[in-house]
């Protein structure tokens, strides 16, 4: 069911390839298949040394002025329903904006201005590591459908693929390792962290590099480090 | 029913109902259940699937986290008793595998591999609202008796309830963002289960004990704790440190790579 709604998602991409960079062409198919008014994504262009501080300001990908507008809004105000998802860990979703002043009372004033009366932001993270939200907003108040947040978690887990490959340069059609039944991706990713005395945003990058050169699935590299047969050194290359 | 056990069954419920506490953490409440439900339940394991919110479900909890048991969960997201139970709001009765490998035959292979005959898989749901599934697992052919299966139920019952309560008092999150936060949470936890490991030279399953015994004994949210070892702001010396190791062979040479 997932799968084949994943791989319906990833066919319309495919289609609309002409159309601009992946990001915006994800905004694009959270316009069409959400019915938002709106959506925009906040990417960051690095990742952070491991200090547990934020990276810098990110890259901003938008389907229309609003929507722009909302993303450079909470990067102002530091306050927002973007931000909140990196707390939560999950989406936040908020179908009446208008009842929300006390909890971001700037955000929620300046947006409403803009004009979004409901909105919806995805997190892009894998564990520990952010790379960035997913942000849509109405300009009539009212919740998403079940079948309208799938169809955003599906748009997130692929755009969070596409980021990572983006800051690594590893492009591959591998995306199976984002669901969570792949555990020893995880694991094997806190463990060559310590191997390496780097960050778990550095480890990730190492495994998926060792996978891609070795042109192993990235699972597959992980059961070996779980396993120990497999250690990362932080002299090699 | 003995009544030392009776009292065990009597605190449970109490601490399953007891959601609004400061430290609360959805993953370690969710342990929690599935180690009682073993305790009281007279079987040999458990383990918690949550809807994952696009049409699947996912592991999220087991009461122990040796990769056989885990590898067993995960199998389950191709068809098993778990997702059955989930998906129809039934719980699902399987006293002897063995006879259900064309059904389910990844959850078969897996189970028997790892040593389980039996299981028995009870919806997590309110109403009409289905969040996830708790399984049971026996290592004979023997089903499930009435009165452990009707307890699973109300322990699963309660445990829904507590999870939902929590929700609606800690903050107005919608049960999507709950759900769907509890998986991030899982995979922080999974990060942070490998520095254990590799610091301590532990299992998956001794680093999982030593990090829920560390939150408890400091009274943090096993999640955060996590979040801190994954992002370098606890070093695994703390935890290996200053905390009793659980059940480790400390004379064991390290195993070579």
């Amino acid at each position: 069911m997932h799968e084949q709604r994943r791989r319906q998602l990833e066919e319309l991409l495919a289609a609309d390839a002409e159309h601009g960079p992946r990001m915006s062409r994800i905004c694009a198919c959270l316009v069409a298949e959400l019915a938002v008014t709106g959506a925009g994504a906040t990417v960051l262009t690095h990742l952070n040394d491991g200090d547990g501080h934020d990276p810098g300001r990110g890259l901003v990908h938008s389907s229309n002025e609003v929507s722009a507008g909302l993303e450079d809004l909470q990067l102002t105000v530091g306050e927002g329903p973007c931000l909140d998802t990196f707390n939560s860990g999950g989406p936040v979703l908020i179908a009446d904006l208008a009842a929300e002043t006390s909890r971001w009372p700037a955000f929620t004033r300046e947006a409403l201005e803009l004009g979004a009366a409901a909105v919806f932001s995805f997190p892009m993270q894998v564990g520990v590591v952010r790379l960035g939200s997913l942000d849509c907003y109405r300009d009539a108040a009212g919740p998403l459908t079940q079948a309208q947040v799938a169809d955003a978690l599906i748009l997130a887990e692929l755009a969070t693929h596409a980021v990572m490959s983006e800051l690594d340069g590893h492009d591959t059609d591998d995306v199976s390792w984002l669901a969570d039944s792949h555990a020893e991706v995880h694991q094997a990713t806190g463990m060559v962290a310590v191997q390496l005395a780097a960050s778990t945003e550095t480890a990730l990058m190492r495994l998926r590099g060792y996978a891609y050169t070795n042109q192993v699935p990235l699972a597959e590299v992980a059961r070996q480090v779980v396993a120990r047969t497999l250690r990362f050194s932080p002299d090699q290359p | 029913m003995s009544s030392a056990r009776e009292q065990r069954l009597a605190a449970t419920f109490v601490t399953l109902a007891d959601t609004l506490v400061a430290e609360f953490d959805v993953l370690d409440f969710l342990t929690l259940l599935t180690e009682r439900a073993v305790e009281l339940l007279d079987v040999s394991a458990a383990g918690v699937m949550l809807s994952d919110q696009r049409g699947g479900w996912r592991p999220t909890a087991t009461s122990s986290e040796h990769a056989e048991l885990v590898h067993l969960f995960a199998s389950q997201t191709r068809g098993g008793p778990c997702q059955d139970a989930a998906h129809t709001g039934a719980p699902v009765a399987s006293p002897d595998l063995n006879a259900e490998a064309d059904r389910w035959p990844d959850f078969v292979h897996a189970a028997t591999h790892a040593g389980y005959h039996a299981a028995y898989a009870i919806p997590m749901r309110l109403r009409e609202q289905t969040i996830g599934s708790l399984t049971l697992l026996n290592n004979r052919t023997t089903p499930v008796d009435q009165d452990s299966a009707a307890l699973g139920q109300a322990l699963a019952d309660v445990a829904t309830i507590g999870l939902l309560q929590h929700r609606a008092v800690h903050r107005q999150e919608t049960l999507s963002e709950q759900l769907q936060a509890a998986l991030h949470w899982r995979t922080v936890v999974e990060q942070a289960k490998g520095t254990l490991a590799e610091a301590g030279n532990l299992d998956m399953h001794q680093a999982y004990t030593l990090l829920r015994n560390y939150a408890h004994h400091n009274h943090r949210p096993l999640s955060q704790l996590a979040h801190d070892l994954a992002t370098g702001q606890h070093t695994p010396d703390q935890l290996l440190t200053h905390h009793h190791r659980p059940d480790t062979h400390e004379t064991q040479p390290p195993k070579t790579p």
